[in-house]
């Protein structure tokens, strides 16, 4: 249920942002969209079990579920990247970030 | 092997006529002719065995076997016919261009003549749907491409020829499709050789439909008809094959082909029969009110066809016959007029018939051979033209499904018939014999050289005598005709078949014609009249208009600047598509375990402070330290979750989206701009409800069962199969190393596109200048203010390379890795960028484009070295002893992991030395007041 919360309470705001004006407000909605949808994906996991996946230091069955870590974490990366990518564009960009347009 | 051999000739004249155009003087139209005259000759050679009852040649290739789609090539008496035609009328009409245009070099036309007549022969050769289709639309391609070609007020008739062309292809393609589906094949001669398949009515007349509208628009039959005099911007020689033998035959030919077919479908034969006579009295009524002869001789064109079509549809072998013949006749002849209308052009410079007059005395083997072909065109004996005819009429009198409809027929095409006669007399007395002479004295027109009149003669002579020696044909026309209708057909061409009802509407035609020369005076009185004012043209360009505007109407809907608009769409949906789902009510069964724990509540609690207060703030630099909170929290969840690796990642992601974010935001105004009550209500709104639909669906669907069977493979088996003991890591590296290495592509691909963006766009002026501090200010001088965080840079940087490395080595069976490794070894790097007192003393001289590229090529590399173990990206192991005892694990998971690192660091590099440098020109401003505002962003300058 916590996460589930962090996971709306996430959205609502990437939403929100997304839908604002200006390039960098709508950057930082997408950064929050992924951090939703990143904990979504471990959710997907199931959040019961939540001992690292890392061999040799606990009982195997209070392991976490890897797969969904090893999404995420490559998810991390490449968000990262898109995210430099529109701050880029964002830099770039002229007339959308002026007080003026519509 | 011949009819490949045959297309190989064509493909590869038709590659070298570029070089043989090089040559000088007007070698490429005499090369072409004898190229195509000698590819006809073993067609020709072919001829007697077919006629003799021999076996069609056949030749195949494989081409798609996997679809059974081949070159599958079949010379039967009809394609024989065709091929012929194609060939033997394309050696004339390229041997004529030689003449007709002036020296210097014509490649485009050459080339396209040539890809024509490869694209006709392609076509009557077919045995297979798909080929057939391949070439029929090559067909329509060189038309557009050659009629283009011919000046700047020819693109727009070669756009509306191509735009119908194209219409009937896309009709055919659907019938090959319709009929490869329903057959299972897509040989032609085993969809017409056995046609059960016609005996579903309905599926019949969908194909027959599909296949007329190919068949009209190709061959000018009303109500397409107007895009063949259109066509006429062409240049002469163009018209001639279009008219005589390509293009407008190729309908033709179709219409016979699928006479077995379609013979006796109730749509078939009254559609071609009625647009065909139509056509044929329309096209000549046309024909009979122009002055311009090559007008004159297009509409005649259109008028033949119709001719054509109508006898093709009564599908007896007699109608085949007729159409056969009529097919070569036509082709003679029309191909004679059009030579002989370009000479005419050539030596007196016009083609209107109220200019030209009395040529004959100037010009009398051109006025010899367009009589002939005039003649021929209006039955007269002993040319071909006038056994066609009559075979025509013959077969029409004949239509075997109603009594009425045979003198019917037949009386139309008899008018028609006469409008011919008409129009061919208002050619050649028009041009040769009546009205004034044309210029007259020393400026007379001259008669053309031999060269030039070679071609025509030649034709004209064939309609001669092959008028005179028609009984020769008959075994070409049975065969033809058989093949055709897959009946026995039995001709009788002759001149001369005693009194019959034929010979009775040919007198009645050419009596017909003669009076209305005399009343008419050649037609020039009706030239007078005024026709209604429908032109096909002008409706074809109000459907085109229409078809456009309607097009940009459709996608004025979804067309906007605005991207909250595009961005709102996909929320809105799926907040219905949540609320669809919630009326529903659907059990998702229990919870498989606890969901929360009470520590949970410290990551949420900050999450919805950070959210809340970064949607609310008016400041950019505070939104981002806002996000930059939530992001933390994230990773704290994630540390909660058991995610040592991903929280970490997250972690270091933070800090780096945090420091790139402020080298763009330094660029920008400092506040977002104010939204109006209304926009935020909105948006508040729909993101409330999305937040509620996140967390709804993410309750519900999510933690119902017990860990999945992959989880538990990989747990038990990852040490086994990899070596490693970090589960996640090795994923990564071994399990789903092809998914990395995609992601690792495109990591370094974003990279670029920054370098990419960044210098195609130019960089924004900083805007909003204020210094954030005065100059007497002790922050002002970004030297000595960076001195403690260089001096403690100079300490932390070599750590943090050393600590990534190690982290990369580790990997493997501790939290670490490539992308950890990387993302630390990166912020080493933004840690000696913020610690330099300006941009370019920061600036980091690596060639970081070429360390993204090592990134992905060490991981690609790796990967190959797996193909050694018999598969890509299979890690291999080896274990090295160590001097003190024990030994090392190496794995080339570990060089992959390595390619992941060069390539998060490269891409980090790229990041701050392109958004962090000034940008171009502003160097020499490093020193001026505009650097101050720099301070309060962190010194980064």
């Amino acid at each position: 249920m916590t996460l589930a919360l962090t996971i709306g309470v996430l959205t609502a705001g990437a939403v929100y942002l997304i839908l604002q004006r200006g390039m960098v407000r709508i950057v930082l909605g997408f950064v929050l969209l992924s951090h939703a949808a990143n904990l979504l994906l471990m959710s997907a996991g199931g959040v019961f079990h939540r001992g690292a996946p890392l061999l040799g230091r606990s009982a195997t069955e209070a392991l976490a579920d890897p797969l969904p870590q090893a999404f995420v974490l490559t998810a991390i990366v490449i968000a990262f990247s898109i995210t430099v990518y529109m701050l880029t564009l964002a830099a770039t960009g002229t007339g959308d970030e002026t007080e003026d347009a519509s | 092997m011949l009819l490949l051999l045959l297309l190989a000739v064509l493909t590869v004249t038709t590659a070298a006529v570029p070089v043989i155009d090089r040559l000088p003087g007007r070698w490429t139209g005499w090369t072409l002719a004898a190229v195509l005259a000698l590819a006809a000759v073993p067609v020709l050679a072919a001829g007697p065995g077919l006629w003799a009852g021999g076996a069609p040649v056949e030749a195949h290739l494989p081409w798609m076997p996997s679809l059974g789609v081949g070159l599958h090539l079949r010379m039967d008496g009809l394609a024989w016919l065709f091929c012929a035609l194609v060939l033997g009328v394309g050696a004339l009409v390229t041997a004529y261009s030689a003449g007709y245009f002036p020296p210097g070099r014509r490649t485009g036309f050459y080339f396209l003549m040539s890809a024509f007549a490869l694209a006709m022969t392609g076509l009557v050769l077919a045995d297979d749907l798909v080929l057939l289709f391949v070439f029929w639309e090559l067909t329509t391609i060189c038309s557009f491409s050659l009629i283009g070609l011919s000046g700047p007020g020819a693109s727009r008739p070669a756009v509306r020829t191509f735009l119908l062309t194209a219409l009937g292809g896309l009709a055919l393609l659907a019938a090959v499709v319709l009929l490869w589906v329903r057959t299972g094949t897509t040989r032609l001669s085993e969809i017409l050789g056995d046609t059960a398949w016609t005996q579903d009515t309905a599926f019949t007349t969908v194909v027959a439909a599909l296949v007329v509208l190919a068949v009209f628009t190709k061959s000018a039959q009303f109500p397409f008809h107007y895009w063949l005099p259109d066509a006429m911007a062409a240049s002469t020689p163009v018209s001639a094959y279009l008219h005589a033998a390509a293009m407008v035959k190729a309908g033709v030919y179709l219409a016979m082909r699928f006479t077995p077919a379609f013979t006796d479908n109730p749509l078939w034969g009254p559609v071609l029969i009625t647009a065909g006579l139509t056509t044929a009295v329309l096209g000549a009524l046309l024909a009979l009110r122009r002055h311009d002869l090559k007008e004159l001789t297009a509409y005649s064109t259109v008028s033949q066809l119709g001719f054509l079509i109508a006898v093709i549809s009564v599908g007896t072998p007699q109608a085949l016959i007729a159409a056969a013949v009529h097919t070569l006749a036509h082709a003679l002849f029309k191909a004679t007029l059009f030579m002989a209308v370009g000479v005419i052009d050539d030596r007196t410079g016009t083609r209107d018939l109220r200019e030209l007059g009395g040529l004959a005395r100037a010009m009398p083997v051109t006025a010899a051979l367009s009589a002939l072909a005039a003649l021929s065109m209006a039955g007269v004996p002993p040319l071909l033209g006038f056994v066609s005819k009559e075979n025509v009429f013959e077969a029409l009198l004949d239509i075997p499904h109603a009594p009425w409809a045979g003198p019917l027929a037949a009386a139309v095409a008899v008018a028609a018939a006469a409008l011919t006669v008409a129009y061919s007399v208002r050619f050649v007395y028009g041009a040769f014999w009546g009205g004034r002479p044309t210029r007259t004295g020393d400026d007379r027109p001259r008669e053309a050289g031999a060269l030039f009149l070679a071609a025509p003669v030649v034709s004209a002579l064939s309609g001669l005598v092959l008028g005179l020696g028609v009984a020769l044909l008959n075994p070409m026309a049975a065969r033809a005709a058989g093949d055709a209708t897959g009946r026995t057909a039995e001709p009788h061409l002759a001149l001369w078949h005693g009194l019959n009802p034929a010979l009775g509407m040919s007198a009645a035609a050419l009596l017909l014609g003669a009076l209305l020369v005399r009343f008419t005076s050649s037609g020039e009185r009706l030239a007078r009249y005024r026709l209604p004012p429908v032109r096909g043209t002008a409706v074809f360009e109000r459907v085109h208009a229409a078809v456009i505007s309607a097009g940009v109407r459709t996608g004025d809907a979804t067309r906007t600047d605005s991207p909250t608009r595009h961005l709102a769409v996909p929320f809105v949906l799926i907040i219905g598509f949540a609320a669809v789902v919630a009326l529903a009510g659907p059990d998702f069964g229990p919870p498989a375990g606890p969901t929360s724990r009470p520590l949970d509540w410290l990551p949420v609690v900050l999450v919805a402070a950070a959210v809340l207060t970064a949607v609310t703030t008016r400041s950019k630099m505070a939104a981002l330290a806002l996000v930059g909170l939530a992001g933390f929290a994230t990773a704290v969840w994630f540390l909660f979750l058991g995610a040592v690796d991903v929280a970490l990642t997250q972690l270091l992601v933070e800090i780096l989206t945090v420091v790139v974010a402020v080298l763009v935001l330094r660029r920008l105004p400092a506040g977002f701009h104010r939204v109006r009550p209304s926009r935020t209500a909105a948006t508040a709104v729909i993101a409330v409800l999305a937040g509620a639909a996140a967390t709804a669906g993410a309750y519900a669907l999510t933690g119902r069962r017990e860990p999945s069977a992959v989880s538990a493979h990989l747990l038990d088996n990852a040490p086994a199969d990899t070596g490693g003991t970090n589960v996640v890591n090795t994923v990564l590296v071994d399990y789903r190393a092809l998914d990395t290495l995609g992601e690792l592509t495109v990591l370094g691909v974003a990279g670029l596109i920054i370098i990419a963006v960044l210098h195609s766009a130019g960089l924004t002026a900083d805007a909003g200048e204020r210094p954030a501090v005065s100059r007497t200010n002790p922050v002002w001088d970004a030297d000595s203010n960076t001195v403690i965080m260089r001096t403690v840079a100079r300490v932390l940087i070599p750590l943090l390379v050393v600590w990534s490395l190690y982290l990369l080595m580790r990997g493997h069976s501790a939290p670490g890795g490539g992308f950890i490794a990387g993302l630390v070894g990166g912020s080493a790097f933004a840690l000696a960028y913020l610690a330099a007192p300006s941009a370019s003393v920061a600036r980091i001289r690596l060639a970081y484009p070429a360390v993204i590229a090592a990134g992905v090529l060490t991981a690609l590399l790796s990967g190959l070295l797996g193909l050694a173990d018999g598969s890509f990206l299979r890690p291999l192991h080896a274990d090295v002893p160590l001097p003190w005892g024990g030994h090392y694990h190496f794995t080339t998971a570990l060089v992959f992991d390595v390619g992941v690192y060069l390539a998060v660091v490269g891409v980090m590099l790229t990041a701050l030395n392109q958004l962090g440098l000034p940008r171009p020109g502003a160097d020499a401003a490093e020193a001026s007041p505009t650097a101050g505002r720099s301070t309060a962003t962190g010194g980064t300058r």
